[in-house]
Parts: structure tokens; sequence; C-alpha cells
């Protein structure tokens, strides 16, 4: 995968949320509830995990889940493991 | 063509599984342990019907062995993906709850229900990633009705079964289906020390079964045609339980 930008990945992520989980973008704010934004069901973690993996190519594991509350997070969570891999 | 696995096909039913799957076009991976005459002999015959398949060396029961190996094939083949998973990799340790050694509880529980995770894990994400997959369990009628002498075995089959109800709930929005398949007393090996003679008469179709036949059941939950089927265990028996 070609090197993104942080900002590159901040718009990737919001823009598997909109096609395949269906959020409204403008929802998307950096203090957003992950939770609540996404109205996400337990099975629909299964889908985000293959998005994630499929998108950014590292493997996610349930206790990264831990903690994360805001889309800030999730994003800074993504953001970080990407620059691992470089 | 599609990609198959098939743990514990070098022999009995796993053997018989991979040569019905190679012979409806897929290409066969056959998982096996340790015998490598055995597991060979299985891909010469697949190759003498014209099929197709290679030899994968691995122990499912040792999570780093599977993880190295599997996970390094998954790895450097993601353009043929595994869509069809077929967790057959099985020992018996059998003995009374009394007598039995916490090796024999182990290895039992590590082959028959851990080697179900290890080997599972690594080829699911790319099922659910191309929303097509067919995971197979095999498990044993031991693990539906219990069996006197194979407390190990029948914990480890319930505990697949559990886990194929569970999996099945999680992947089915992504067009993986879910299965167990539980044979009854079938010929190979594995029960060679049984004593047909008498325990056939408790059999309705008063036979044992052949490893062929749970096969054929195999290859249809394995087959697009079995789509709208998850969740399910489905016997192979005689009618000896139901």
């Amino acid at each position: 995968m070609q090197v993104m930008t942080n900002e590159e990945i901040i718009s990737e992520i919001k823009k598997f949320l909109v096609e395949e989980f269906e959020v409204d973008e403008a929802v998307l704010g950096p203090d957003a509830v992950l939770k609540d934004a996404l109205d996400l069901d337990s099975l629909d973690y299964v889908d985000l995990v293959v998005v994630i993996e499929s998108t950014f190519g590292f493997k996610v594991k349930g206790e990264d889940f831990v903690g994360m509350v805001t889309f800030k997070d999730f994003c800074d969570y993504i953001i970080t493991k990407v620059n691992e891999k470089k | 063509m599609r990609y198959a696995l098939v743990t514990g096909g070098a022999r009995g039913i796993g053997r018989e599984i991979a040569l019905k799957l190679a012979s409806e076009g897929n290409f066969v991976l056959i998982n096996y342990r340790s015998n490598d005459e055995e597991a060979n002999r299985t891909l010469h015959m697949i190759k003498e019907q014209g099929g197709q398949g290679a030899l994968l060396k691995f122990d499912v029961a040792n999570r780093e062995e599977t993880d190295r190996i599997l996970g390094h094939w998954i790895e450097a083949n993601k353009e043929t993906p595994i869509q069809i998973l077929v967790n057959n990799a099985g020992i018996r340790k059998d003995t009374l709850l009394i007598m039995m050694g916490s090796e024999d509880w182990d290895s039992v529980l590590d082959t028959n229900l851990g080697g179900f995770y290890n080997v599972t894990k690594h080829v699911i994400s790319p099922m659910l990633v191309k929303k097509y997959g067919r995971v197979i369990n095999i498990v044993s009628l031991s693990g539906l009705k219990g069996l006197p002498g194979q407390v190990n075995y029948s914990a480890a089959k319930a505990g697949t079964i559990g886990a194929t109800k569970a999996l099945a709930q999680e992947v089915g929005r992504r067009g993986v289906t879910v299965n167990a398949i539980a044979p009854g007393f079938i010929k190979t090996e594995m029960t060679q020390d049984l004593k047909e003679d008498e325990l056939k008469k408790l059999i309705p179709l008063n036979r044992f079964g052949e490893a062929k036949e749970v096969a054929e059941l195999v290859a249809f939950i394995a087959s697009e045609k079995s789509s709208y089927i998850t969740g399910e265990v489905i016997n192979i028996n005689g009618g000896l339980y139901s």
C-alpha cells in the first residue's frame, strides 16, 4: 500500500463508514461518540474489522477497541497502526 | 475453481472428503500432522482421478506451527483464498474419566477443539472479505449423545458443535455458512478396534457407514447448492441416533 497521510487515512475511514455502514458524514466530528454515530450492533463489528483489515492491511484484535470512545480515538488508532507498518 | 482445506486429510474420512472435493473441481489442500506416506498417497489418488491438490503439513493442535505454516500459505496465496474449510483432524484417547490422565484430556481437547480455533481463525478472514465461504466441522455422535469412555472426545465435539452454532450467527451476513456433520460408526482405522458385529445390531441400517458416504454429504454442504443451510448439525449415522 502507498504511504498515506493522516488526512488521507481519515478521509478513507469516512468513505467506508459512509459507503458500507450508511453513516451520515455530518455526524463524524472528532468528538462524536463512536457507538452512537455508527449505530453498530455487535455483529456489525465483523464487517468493521473486515473493512479495516482489507482497507489498511493490518490485523485487528478485540482488545484494540477497549477504551475507544470517540471518532477521533478510532481515527488515531488506525493512524497509529498504519504508521507502525511504514 | 475454489480452494479447499481439509485438515487430517491423509487418511480415513478426511482422505475421502479430499478425494470427493477434488473430483468436484476444487483445488484441495491436504493438511496432515505426521504421516507423509499416507498424505502423499491421498495426493497421488487426487491426481490419478484428474484433480488438483497440494500437501500442507502442520499439527492443528500446535498454534505456533499453524500460525507459521498455514498463515504463511494464506499470506503467499492471497489471489486464491481458501473458500471451503473442512475441520476434520481429530484424535481419540478413550478411557473412563476415573482413569483418564491429564495428557489424554488435554491432547484430545487441543486437537479436536483447539484445532478448530487455530485453523478457522486464519481461514475465516479471507472468506469474510470475499463474502463467500463454507466451514464444515466434522464432529461426532459422541458430541451429541455422549459416549462412555469418551468424556474427553465427547466434550471436544460438543464444544465444536457450540462453536459451529455461534460462528454461523457471526458470519452469516457475509455469505459464510458454518455447519457440523456428525458421523456415527464409520469404517476407518479409527473404528477398526470396535466390534462391528455387535454394534451394528443397534443401527437401524444394520451396518457401519462408509467414509465415502460421509464425503458425499460434506461435498453437498461444501457446494453452492447448500446456500441456505447454516448453524446445523447434520447426523449421518444409519439411524442410530436422531
